[in-house]
């Protein structure tokens, strides 16, 4: 029926490989990337967070219960004009609970932890403010929090800049943050703790980059990088070390500067209606601290209405260079810590949450339960710290889209 | 609702608005979004970018705006993945196929006109485009499908996120109605033009139909419709009609017009290993894909 010889056509590509190209490649045009504003929302925020009390063999003290925290928080996203958005978020949570005080050697040089004899009450409110501007192809925005408890007060600004640029598979970020805090510690310098420092400041700089890049319309992968600048007293006011036959000020170096590589992979599994998240972050400091966090999620949604998303993390770190459980003589430099947060130890994290969406209302449910343990260490650890943490965590949210 | 006319054909815009004023003003939104696209890819209107595009073919490269580019990436990735039966220089063939007159064209003059058709010919270098003498580009194709996603885009950025609109057939849904139900859309029969042969529930994304139930003419028993392969020049004998659903009316757009250009049985599988939601229908009326309603609802 047709009398023309045909053109040299190439072969159509497959399907699967056809679409992904022609996703993204739409995905890159204009109309697509345009950032809004986000619309106005309130979103509350309970928790309840509980740190299991320390088996009795590696424990001494009044006092084995230890942390729990509950929480609130409300935020709220509101936007003013066609470019600028308005968040804001308030906090308040209420502390109390034991803490781990100082470990001394046990009959058989087994480290034993102690707890602080009196348990803390505390309270701490937050409010973050931060202003965005977004316009085609970008955002920019600056915050402003401040942060108070008893014993604490901080006080941080930071400025973000997200650029995405037009008909590119691609997105960039840069941020930098700056925070101050003073530390009033409870009964410091009274008579019962007359070493305990009465006042101290600390000083933070960060500054992050990060890159978005999308893969095929089903991934994306996302660099970053965090560089954090610590100075001041970075020591616990309320922890000791056992050093010889007494306890002495936990004493850390004046400054700490912190480099953290951060990929996340994220995967779009149309079939299954599903969304597979791969996170990596690694950091190093110059306390001598590496730690690993891997993080798989499957995020699956049941129906149209409702999703449930479960993940596993695991999490590995190195000692600090002036770590041990307790010390036979004091080092020449004389920084000490026996702070299970700077033991070598290996974590891992189950986590589920159950989200659902009716009409303008969002709700959430959530479970986290954190067990710490010297044998999950990478490279394995000689002397495990009694105090490492096991808890658990619940959140409940409930949020709501103004039309 | 909103009927209006844009781009050729008959337009609807719903959407959940607080009052009338609101509502109007979604309308000149979507209207203004697709007036802007129609002003500037419209091959009828000789100030538009793309006419003035055409005519320095020949001349050397042009330098392209951002969204210009974006969308001749995007026909570059089409042209690419549909082995080259999409392709936007084609539309030359409308010099010797006129589907209105309903003449057959001579096939030499046809095969004279294939010189000048390629997208492998042009020179596409973002944001340099080189179109060598006698070729042309034409975004017929797919400018409906890609205004119907700009403007659903502009309508969500001026806060209407919850409604549907519908260019001529090529739908974007802005969002679920507001208890969160879809959006029910019917597909219409390719002959029959009041009759919906399929209904398909939308809550996001978009549909986009190609069919040949638009302008075609029969001679001698042979139907001949508007849909012509760019490697042939002649009309195809596909399927009388194919609707796809995707996250961009742009890509639906795409891939229902390669399915027409495809072999019945090679376009199923080609929907099919893209993993999206399809309705395909054959000239003898019968339909396959996804869509297709089940033996219980037909």
């Amino acid at each position: 029926m047709v009398a023309t010889k045909p053109r040299q056509g190439g072969v159509a590509a497959p399907g699967r490989l056809a679409l992904q190209a022609l996703s993204s490649a739409a995905l890159a045009l204009p109309a697509y990337a345009a950032t809004p504003p986000p619309e106005p929302r309130v979103d509350y925020h309970a928790f309840r967070y509980r740190e299991a009390p320390l088996p009795r063999r590696v424990s001494a003290g009044a006092q084995r219960g230890r942390f729990a925290v509950d929480g609130h928080k409300l935020a709220g996203s509101l936007p003013l004009g066609s470019s600028f958005a308005l968040n804001a978020d308030l906090t308040v949570e209420t502390m109390s609970g034991a803490s781990p005080w100082f470990i001394t050697p046990g009959a058989s040089g087994q480290p034993i932890q102690v707890m602080s004899g009196a348990t803390i009450d505390d309270a701490r409110q937050d409010l973050l403010l931060a202003l965005t501007n977004y316009r085609r192809g970008h955002s920019l925005s600056g915050s402003l929090g401040v942060s108070e408890e008893d014993d604490y007060r901080a006080l941080n600004l930071g400025f973000e800049l997200g650029v995405e640029p037009q008909g590119k598979q691609y997105s960039y970020g840069f941020g930098l943050g700056y925070s101050a805090d003073k530390l009033f510690p409870t009964d410091g310098g009274s008579a019962a703790y007359p070493d305990r420092i009465s006042q101290a400041d600390k000083r933070q700089w960060a500054a992050h980059a990060e890159l978005t890049q999308v893969l095929t319309r089903q991934s994306v992968v996302r660099l970053g990088l965090v560089w954090q600048d610590k100075a001041g007293y970075l020591s616990d006011p309320y922890k000791r070390v056992f050093v010889q036959d007494s306890t002495v000020p936990d004493a850390r170096p004046e400054r700490r500067r912190v480099l953290a590589v951060l990929v996340n992979w994220r995967r779009y599994l149309q079939r299954a209606a599903a969304a597979l998240h791969l996170d990596y972050r690694g950091t190093r400091d110059d306390w001598k601290v590496q730690t690993h966090s891997l993080e798989a999620r499957w995020i699956q949604a049941l129906g149209a209405r409702w999703s449930l998303s479960s993940g596993l993390r695991y999490y590995t770190q190195s000692q600090a260079a002036f770590y041990a459980p307790y010390f036979a003589q004091l080092p020449v430099s004389g920084q000490v810590s026996s702070d299970y947060r700077l033991s070598p130890f290996g974590a891992m994290s189950l986590s589920a949450q159950l989200e659902t969406r009716r009409g303008a209302w969002d709700l959430g449910l959530g479970l986290e339960h954190y067990d710490a343990s010297a044998q999950l260490a990478l490279g394995g650890v000689h002397v495990a710290n009694p105090a490492l943490l096991r808890y658990q965590l619940f959140n409940l949210r409930v949020g709501y889209r103004f039309e | 609702m909103h009927v209006f006319r844009a781009m050729g054909s008959p337009c609807q815009l719903q959407v959940y608005a607080a009052d009338r004023t609101q509502s109007q003003a979604a309308l000149s939104v979507a209207q203004a979004e697709i007036e802007r696209l129609e002003a500037k890819y419209s091959l009828f209107r000789e100030t538009s970018l793309l006419c003035r595009i055409n005519r320095a073919a020949g001349g050397g490269a042009q330098r392209v705006d951002a969204e210009t580019a974006g969308l001749l990436d995007f026909v570059a990735q089409a042209h690419r993945h549909s082995g080259g039966l999409f392709d936007p220089t084609a539309g030359v063939l409308r010099e010797v196929w006129d589907f209105r007159l309903g003449r057959k064209p001579q096939p030499a003059a046809v095969t004279a006109l294939l010189a000048r058709i390629g997208w492998d010919r042009v020179r596409w270098q973002s944001p340099r485009l080189t179109l060598p003498a006698g070729m042309s580009l034409d975004f017929g194709g797919f400018v409906k499908e890609y205004a119907a996603d700009a403007a659903a885009a502009q309508l969500r950025l001026a806060g209407f996120d919850q409604g549907l609109l519908n260019l001529g057939g090529d739908l974007a849904v802005l969002g679920p109605h507001p208890d969160g139900q879809p959006w029910q859309v019917g597909v219409r029969h390719p002959r029959r033009v009041q009759t919906a042969v399929a209904q398909v529930a939308m809550a996001q994304g978009a549909l986009a139909s190609s069919g040949d139930y638009e302008r075609c003419f029969e001679e001698a028993g042979q139907r001949y419709c508007h849909i012509l392969n760019p490697l042939t020049g002649w009309p195809v004998h596909g399927y009388a009609a194919v609707s796809v659903v995707a996250p961009q009316c742009l890509v639906a757009g795409v891939a229902s017009t390669v399915a027409m250009l495809m072999a019945p049985d090679q376009a199923r599988i080609w929907l099919e290993e893209a993993g999206l939601a399809f309705l395909c229908i054959s000239a003898e009326g019968d339909l396959s894909g996804r869509l297709a309603p089940g033996p219980e609802t037909r």
